[in-house]
C-alpha cells in the first residue's frame, strides 16, 4: 500500500517558492533518503508534507488520506516529525521525553496511561535507550539524544516518520547506528523519509533516494539509480565519481580540481 | 543523575501547608486569637484573597515560563503587570472612589493590552519566538513603568500616596466584594490553562515539534497567553502588583514535580496559596499592630530565597 504520496507539491516562505512540482511516493516500510545541497529545500519538503508554516500547493496523501482534509491531530497520528532544532527542558528525564510523543493519542489534561508507558518502553527498547530511561535528557550525549528523540517520534505510532538530518553531527559509529535503526524500522512497516548529507552511509540502508536541486526533484529511485556521478554531480555542482562500495552501498569520490566553478 | 518526582506525600504536605496557612491567618491579627464570629468574618475575605492571588500569580508565572521556554519569565518581565499597573494607576488619578470591579476590569484590560503589545512587537520584529518576546516584554515593561511615573508626577499628593500604596500590594479586604469580583477572573484563567497543561508541555519543546504532535500552535499559545493575562491582570487589578510569587513558587515546585506542567501547574497553584498566606501573616505580625505591605514582604523574602535556590542549584550541577 502507498503510505506517502506527494503529487505536484510546491512550497515556500513568503513570496518565493523553495520547491516546485515535487512528485514521489513511498510504499509501506520503505526507507527513503532525501539528498541535496544546503538550502536545497530538504527541510522545506518535510515541513510542507506536514503543512508546518509553509505555503504550499499540490497534494499530500498519508496512508491514503488527503492531509488537507485532516486536522492537525489527525495528521499527528499518521506522521511524526523530528526537526533539527527543538528546545529541551533541563529537568525532563528520558522516559518523560519519550512519553511526550504520546500527546496526539490522549487528551491534553490526562496523565500517562499504562498503555502510554508500555508503548514508551517498547520504543525505548527499539532504539536501545532503555538503560537511560531515568537519566536527564539534557545530560546525554548527542548520539544518545538522537536515539531518545527517535523513540519519542516512534511513541507517536506513526505510519511514516519524517526526519530532518537524523544523523547530522554524530560520530561515525552513531551515524551507522541511526541508519541501521531506520532500516530496521522499515522492516517493521514504518516508512521513513530522512534528509542527509551522508550519501555513502545512507545508500547502504535505504530503499529509495530523492535528490533535490534547484527546488526541483532531480531524481527519485533506488540508491543504485540515484547514485551516479552524473546525478550527484548535478545536485552538488561539482565533479564526482561514484563507485560501488562492495557491500550494497556507494562511495562518493570528489574529483580533483573543480572544473565547474 | 536520577531525577526524583513528586509523590503522594508531597501533595499531602502541600495541602497541609495551605490549611496551616489558613488557620494561622485566621488566628493572627491586631484583635488576637479570634473568639467570636465577627473577627473570623473580618479575616475570611483576606484569606480568600491570599488564596486567589497566590494561585493565580504563580500559575501565571508557570504559563509564561513554559510558553517562553525561559524560567525567568514572569508577569513582570513580560510587562503584563506593568500594563495592569498603568491602567489601575491612571484610574486612581482620575477617580479613586470607583467600585472595585472597575479596577479589576482596568487591570485586566491593561494586562491584556500589554500582552497584545508584546506579541505584536515581537511579531513585527520577525516572529513570536522566545527571545524576541522577552525583549518586547522588557520594552513594554519599561515603557509602562515610565508612563506610570509620568502619571505619578502629575498626580496631586493625596492621589500619589494612593497610587504608591496600591503599588505596594494590599490583601486587606473589608468584605467579600474584592474576592467575589476576583473569583471569576481566576476561575476563567484556571479553566483555560489547566486542561491545556499537556499542550503547554509540547509548546515548551518548540513550535515545529509541538505542531507535528498535533498542537494548533498559534491558537493554543494565544489561549494560554489569555489565561495568563486574566490571572495576572485580574489579580494585579484587585490587590496591586505583588512580585516574586510568579518567579519563586514555580521555581521551587519544579524541584518537586519536574517540568511536567500537568503536575507543575496544580502544584504551583497550591504553593502560591501557601506562600501568600504565610507572607500575609508575617506582614501583620512583624510590626504589629502596624502592617507591612505584602508586596514589600514578598520582595524582601523572595529575593534572598531565590538567591539561595540559585546557589543550591549551581552547586548541584
Amino acid at each position: 500500500m502507498r503510505q506517502l504520496t506527494v503529487k505536484g507539491l510546491s512550497a515556500g516562505y513568503r513570496r518565493s517558492d523553495v520547491l516546485s512540482g515535487i512528485t514521489f511516493s513511498l510504499d509501506e516500510g520503505e526507507v527513503c533518503a532525501v539528498i541535496g545541497p544546503n538550502g536545497g529545500g530538504k527541510s522545506t519538503l518535510m515541513r510542507a508534507i506536514l503543512d508546518l508554516g509553509t505555503r504550499r500547493r499540490g497534494e499530500v496523501r498519508i496512508s491514503g488520506s488527503d492531509t488537507s482534509r485532516l486536522t492537525r491531530i489527525e495528521i499527528a497520528r499518521l506522521a511524526s516529525f523530528l526537526p533539527q532544532e527543538y528546545d529541551c527542558d533541563a529537568r525532563l528525564t528520558v522516559r518523560e521525553m519519550v512519553l511526550l510523543g504520546r500527546h496526539p493519542h490522549r487528551s491534553s489534561w490526562s496523565m500517562d496511561s499504562e498503555e502510554d508507558v508500555e508503548i514508551a518502553q517498547e520504543c525505548m527498547e527499539l532504539t536501545g535507550v532503555t538503560k537511560l530511561s531515568d537519566r536527564l535528557f539534557c545530560e546525554l550525549s548527542g548520539g544518545e539524544r538522537r536515539l531518545v528523540m527517535l523513540a519519542s517520534a516512534l511513541a507517536q505510532k506513526p505510519s511514516i516518520l519524517l526526519l530532518d538530518e537524523p544523523a547530522a553531527s554524530l560520530d561515525f559509529r552513531n551515524q551507522i547506528d541511526v541508519w541501521r535503526l531506520l532500516g530496521r524500522l522499515g522492516s517493521l512497516g514504518v516508512s521513513v523519509l530522512a534528509s542527509t548529507h551522508e550519501i555513502g552511509i545512507a545508500s547502504r540502508f535505504t530503499d529509495r533516494m530523492l535528490a533535490l536541486a534547484g527546488g526541483r526533484c532531480l531524481a527519485f529511485g533506488t540508491p543504485g539509480e540515484v547514485c551516479t556521478g552524473e546525478i550527484l554531480g548535478e545536485v552538488f555542482g561539482i565533479d564526482l565519481a561514484v563507485a560501488p562500495d562492495g557491500y550494497g552501498g556507494f562511495s562518493v569520490i570528489p574529483m580533483p580540481g573543480d572544473s565547474r566553478r | 543523575m536520577k531525577a526524583r518526582r513528586m509523590g503522594a506525600p508531597a501533595w499531602i504536605a502541600l495541602v497541609v501547608l495551605v490549611l496551616l496557612g489558613v488557620v494561622l491567618s485566621l488566628s493572627c491579627g491586631p484583635m488576637g486569637f479570634p473568639d467570636d464570629w465577627l473577627t473570623i468574618r473580618l479575616r475570611l475575605p483576606r484569606i480568600a484573597l491570599a488564596l486567589l492571588a497566590g494561585s493565580s500569580l504563580s500559575v501565571s508565572g508557570c504559563l509564561l515560563q513554559g510558553l517562553l521556554r525561559n524560567e525567568l519569565a514572569t508577569p513582570y518581565t513580560l510587562g503584563i503587570s506593568a500594563g495592569a499597573s498603568l491602567a489601575a494607576g491612571a484610574l486612581i488619578l482620575l477617580q479613586p472612589m470607583l467600585p472595585v470591579i472597575v479596577f479589576l476590569g482596568a487591570g485586566c484590560a491593561g494586562a491584556l493590552g500589554a500582552s497584545f503589545a508584546v506579541w505584536a512587537l515581537a511579531g513585527a520584529a520577525g516572529g513570536s519566538d522566545a527571545p524576541r518576546l522577552l525583549l518586547a516584554g522588557v520594552t513594554v515593561n519599561l515603557v509602562g513603568a515610565s508612563l506610570l511615573l509620568l502619571i505619578e508626577y502629575f498626580s496631586p499628593a493625596s492621589r500619589l500616596i494612593e497610587i504608591i500604596r496600591w503599588m505596594m500590594g494590599d490583601l486587606a479586604a473589608v468584605d467579600a466584594t474584592v474576592p467575589a469580583f476576583l473569583t471569576p477572573f481566576v476561575a476563567a484563567g484556571l479553566l483555560l490553562c489547566l486542561p491545556r497543561s499537556g499542550t503547554l508541555n509540547q509548546l515548551s519543546m518548540g513550535d515545529d515539534l509541538a505542531a507535528s504532535r498535533g498542537v494548533r500552535v498559534g491558537a493554543e499559545r494565544n489561549a494560554l497567553l489569555l489565561a495568563s493575562s486574566l490571572l495576572a491582570g485580574g489579580t494585579v487589578g484587585a490587590v496591586g502588583p505583588i512580585g516574586f510569587v510568579g518567579l519563586i513558587v514555580p521555581h521551587a515546585m519544579r524541584r518537586l514535580t519536574g517540568s511536567d506542567n500537568r503536575l507543575l501547574l496544580p502544584a504551583s497553584a497550591l504553593g502560591g496559596m501557601a506562600v501568600l498566606l504565610f507572607a500575609d501573616v508575617l506582614s501583620r505580625v512583624v510590626a504589629a499592630p502596624a502592617e507591612i505591605p505584602i508586596g514589600v514582604v514578598m520582595s524582601l523574602l523572595g529575593g534572598p530565597f531565590f538567591l539561595v535556590l540559585l546557589f543550591k542549584e549551581g552547586r548541584r550541577v
